[in-house]
């Protein structure tokens, strides 16, 4: 049992800290949102991720035979929290990759690994369709197998950064007679073939434009057609109908780590070092019982969504399998960050409802826009019932349903 | 950082789970409940004979010098068996007198090794708050002895003890506090026992000039604050690691009954009602669980620990408290028969979740630490003393 980070990665931190002063400057800042909203990514922005490239941060634990930094991961996960707190980027190749490394091909890992550490490549994630979510074997897009091209028919939704990805992970049905999760099987297919059409769908917590860190931040997701999209076979991750397994190892690792952990837990460090801000409403505030007494329960909830992440990158660490961790901690930090966000915004009062730009909005109305953004968390990736569904039958063995 | 327990941490807590499954069983409990004593003498001495006492005392004390992390496991694994034996009691004392005793109050760790000293530790008093501001008990300095003067509550197997703990305030210096070791058999005092819902001997203590060598204090005048306040923090932590194991054995139950239990043509576990349910009283059980592990990891890496054990403890009380109320709930109407045992341990983590400070009360270590001191915070890193 050891509760802290070592000198060694308590000085990474410091050198990452230092580097982000440096080199992500306003203007790279601004160029980053610019290419988030898919206006194309400028020479400052790309100048960054190179520096960032060369010193491997960008999949630190990866094997440095695909351009990982070959590192361990308790020390890409300090590498990944101050990029995530400093400039919103976050690290560790995407969606993609993590699997490919896990289930791909050596042809596949060659040409996708490195690419997408260096973000040549940039996937974003086919699951979700109009009739169904986070319960994924219902899904419906086809696959059709002819000679050796998959032609493939069918709808996504929620396909955040669509508008920025160069390929899509895609997962479809390619046995059409198999029910549920048998039947699915993961292909890798790059944006804009022909027959393929992106229309956006724009989140509610940036109207206007969100501030800096406000949970689920993401101003923009997609809706993705396939119109008779033909691809080669080679496209296929893993065994055809193997698609279920490929995704759910894959799923886990977008549950954890330290975006999910810090988006989840930002406010209530804004809410403390605002209160020891000067101003009237921090006066009569910051001596209040009730709101004390509420500010460190909140706290105290953020310290275990910290603790539930340092379990898992401890599972990982150690190269063990999650049994229902990760998702246990999907439901936690989720939560957290709800009950905090609203219960500062009963604290803040009318003020809380003021976003950007508004006179008088606190904090650039981050509590506002949280309002908007927070309880998406609870949704994206899974919902919070699906993870109380997986602890209670992975975790305590409890039967399924009948029918 | 690894927070995993490694394997040694592992063993030795299967190994004391395995010592107090075979040797305390509900029946034990409930037995020990209608005794004067409320605690088993047998179990006592056999949990001593197996070393367990030892565990985390130091060389010097005859112990085995492991990590602190380690009583809480043992602690755990107590709560999840809810052991009926003066182990917290003891303990907290125990512990302070190796860190902070003189060599003859060190050497009196033997007998607490062998199982033939029980101690007690004495610090809320009349109003029940669990504060340094709350301590009243009067410590008066005549020649070479201290004469003390007050009354304290709630105290944990105090007429089992031979020996009690208690922090008192100097009359003469009033910002000053004092722990010392008093004789239970001493002149001038007097106890009631309380009826708890635990029903595990707390007592009230009145002191009446009751008098102790000065030798009989911990530590020198200047520490005492100090050592007053550990006193405090690891009696909360270790609550709080006896609250998640035993708030984990009511889950295990309710799981246990979910799986077997049918209505509506199937078994209760399968319905989503009651799998969110146990999710949420299993997320309850391993934040209190992380939270008391690194309080205690803290405490023994010698690094700012209170903030940590308010945590663990406001966290455990409100959190635990909804576990083996979920328990009841799915338990349905058995669970509140007397003869059923889940109530052993519903009312333990009842009382267990009122002492050694209320959530209330820890948060407002926890607010002054995060809003009454400058600087910017982040989560993991609070500035605390």
């Amino acid at each position: 049992m050891n509760f802290t980070f070592t000198p060694e990665e308590e000085h990474l931190r410091t050198e990452v800290r230092a580097f982000l002063v440096e080199h992500f400057t306003d203007n790279v800042r601004a160029e980053n949102a610019a290419g988030k909203r898919g206006e194309g990514w400028g020479e400052a922005i790309r100048d960054f991720f190179e520096k960032v490239n060369q010193k491997r941060w960008f999949a630190w634990s990866w094997p440095t035979e695909f351009g990982g930094g070959g590192g361990d991961r308790t020390a890409q996960f300090v590498i990944e929290e101050e990029f995530y707190r400093y400039t919103g980027i976050t690290l560790g190749g995407g969606t993609g990759a993590p699997s490919i490394l896990m289930f791909g091909t050596a042809a596949q890992k060659e040409e996708f690994v490195p690419r997408s550490i260096k973000r040549e490549i940039i996937f974003c994630q086919g699951y979700s369709e109009p009739g169904c979510g986070t319960d994924l074997a219902g899904i419906r897009c086809r696959a059709k197998r002819v000679g050796d091209k998959y032609i493939i028919t069918g709808q996504k939704i929620y396909t955040t950064n669509a508008q920025n990805a160069t390929h899509i992970y895609l997962m479809v049905r390619t046995d059409p007679d198999s029910v549920r999760h048998r039947g699915l099987s993961i292909l890798l297919v790059p944006m804009g073939m022909p027959g393929m059409t992106v229309r956006p769908l724009w989140t509610v917590q940036n109207d206007p434009p969100a501030p800096f860190g406000t949970t689920y931040g993401e101003e923009r997701t997609n809706e993705v057609f396939f119109d008779d999209v033909e691809v080669p076979v080679s496209c296929l991750l893993g065994e055809e109908g193997g698609g279920w397994e490929v995704a759910r190892r894959g799923l886990n690792l977008d549950r954890v780590g330290a975006w999910r952990y810090l988006i989840s837990v930002m406010r209530d460090e804004d809410i403390v070092n605002w209160l020891h801000t000067e101003g009237e409403l921090q006066d009569t505030l910051r001596d209040d019982p009730q709101v004390r007494d509420k500010v460190a329960e909140m706290w105290t909830e953020a310290e275990v969504c910290r603790l539930m992440t340092m379990r898992s990158i401890s599972i990982e660490q150690n190269g063990g399998k999650f049994t229902y961790e990760g998702s246990a901690e999907k439901v936690f930090a989720p939560e957290h960050s709800v009950r905090a966000t609203e219960a500062y915004s009963q604290i803040l009062g009318p003020f809380a409802q003021l976003m950007q730009g508004s006179p008088d909005a606190i904090e650039k109305g981050i509590f506002a826009h949280n309002i908007l953004g927070a309880y998406q968390s609870t949704i994206n990736h899974g919902s919070v019932q699906v993870m109380r569904d997986q602890v209670a039958r992975i975790g305590l063995g409890l039967p399924r349903a009948a029918k | 950082m690894d927070i995993l327990l490694d394997d040694q941490e592992v063993q030795i807590r299967e190994a004391a789970a395995e010592f107090l499954e075979g040797e305390c069983t509900p029946a034990l409990v409930r037995k020990v409940e209608t005794d004067a004593l409320q605690y088993s003498p047998e179990l006592w001495s056999k949990f001593a004979e197996n070393g367990w006492l030892q565990l985390c005392l130091s060389n010097k004390a005859g112990g085995e010098e492991l990590p602190l992390p380690y009583l809480g496991l043992l602690f755990e694994v107590a709560g999840y068996h809810i052991a009926p034996i003066p182990l917290h009691a003891t303990m907290v004392p125990a512990m302070i007198i190796d860190r902070h005793g003189s060599p003859e109050q060190i050497a009196m760790l033997q007998a607490v090794i062998a199982g033939d000293l029980i101690m007690s530790h004495a610090v809320a008093e009349q109003t029940g708050h669990w504060s340094i501001e709350a301590i009243a008990l009067q410590g008066r300095i005549e020649g070479h002895e201290l004469v003390l003067n007050g009354c304290k509550t709630f105290v944990g197997s105090y007429r089992a003890s031979q020996q009690c703990m208690v922090i008192y305030r100097d009359v003469t210096a009033p910002d000053q506090l004092g722990v010392v070791l008093v004789p239970t058999g001493a002149k001038g005092l007097s106890s009631e026992a309380l009826i708890s819902m635990a029903k595990d001997g707390e007592s009230n203590v009145r002191f009446d000039n009751v008098r102790v060598p000065l030798s009989a204090r911990i530590g020198n005048t200047q520490s005492g604050n100090l050592i007053a306040r550990e006193l405090m923090d690891l009696s909360s932590v270790l609550y709080a690691s006896m609250i998640a194991g035993a708030a984990r054995r009511t889950l295990d139950m309710a799981v246990a009954h979910a799986k077997q239990r049918e209505a509506f043509g199937q078994p209760i576990g399968a319905f989503q009602a009651i799998q969110h349910m146990c999710a949420n009283m299993m997320n309850a059980i391993d934040g209190t669980t992380m939270l008391s592990r690194e309080a205690l990891w803290r405490m023994q890496e010698n690094l700012p620990y209170q903030v940590n054990v308010a945590q663990a403890k406001s966290f455990g009380n409100e959190q635990c408290m909804m576990v083996v109320r979920s328990a009841q709930q799915i338990h349905g109407g058995m669970g509140f028969i007397r003869d059923f045992d889940l109530n052993l341990w519903y009312r333990r983590v009842g009382s267990w979740s009122l002492r050694g400070g209320t959530s209330a009360e820890h948060r407002k270590t926890i607010a002054a630490a995060l809003i009454d001191q400058p600087g910017r915070v982040r989560i993991g890193s609070i500035p605390q003393r």
